[in-house]
């Protein structure tokens, strides 16, 4: 049991190993869920299980669709000047 | 509810700031707020925990990255406990998860700070909308 506790603390004292690679760029997602939860939570006026998990849904999906929309412009912008 | 004075007033839109910075979601919980308190702590909590857990506690450390320990403070009194641990820079950290830890913890203690402002204005609403009625 302590050897597992140890364990569990040592991964919070050594860095997670995380390339920089198109994949790496996945670590928005959770970041952008945290974001949408939080602040619905702060926005909804009643909290019911149904309404705040739709309300999360499309501030989240809102998120990343205007993050993917941001890359594509800026990928453009940079293969037009290349 | 009884209608409270000013001075209680100040004191107790004060006392709901002070608990959401404490524990996140406290604020709320003050409010009789469970499931936003549950959802804000739970959320806080988790996202400040994967930071800490990609990048290292040395991702806290307010002598070489002091920008984004303000971000980070507004978590938890306990960050200032963990930035004096890690001050100066004893804990590996480096590239892309400093990175990514930086940027969770900083966020999670913006979003807690978001929500301290917002459980102190429903606090204040609620006492004035309390004073309203009973008038």
């Amino acid at each position: 049991m302590m050897s597992e506790v140890f364990f569990i603390m040592a991964n919070f004292i050594s860095p997670e190993e995380i390339g920089v690679n198109p994949r790496a760029m996945l670590w928005l997602l959770p970041l952008a869920a945290a974001i949408a939860i939080v602040y619905k939570a702060t926005k909804v006026k009643k909290i019911t299980t149904r309404y705040f998990l739709k309300e999360v849904a499309v501030l989240f999906g809102s998120i990343v669709v205007c993050i993917v929309a941001s890359a594509i412009v800026l990928y453009g912008l940079v293969w037009l000047n290349c | 509810m009884h209608r409270r004075t000013k001075e209680n007033l100040v004191l107790f839109l004060f006392s709901v700031g002070l608990l959401g910075w404490l524990i996140p979601g406290a604020g709320y919980f003050l409010l009789k707020e469970k499931k936003r308190a549950l959802i804000v702590f739970v959320t806080i909590t988790l996202t400040f925990a994967i930071g800490i857990y990609v990048g290292s506690i040395g991702v806290i450390d307010y002598v070489r990255s002091w920008p984004w320990f303000i971000g980070q403070i507004m978590n938890s009194p306990m960050v200032i406990m963990l930035g004096k641990l890690t001050a100066g820079g004893s804990y590996r950290v480096y590239g892309k998860p400093a990175e990514i830890g930086q940027i969770y913890t900083a966020i999670s203690g913006l979003l807690n700070l978001l929500c301290i402002v917002n459980a102190v204005y429903l606090a204040y609403v609620g006492e004035v909308e309390t004073a309203e009625i009973k008038k």
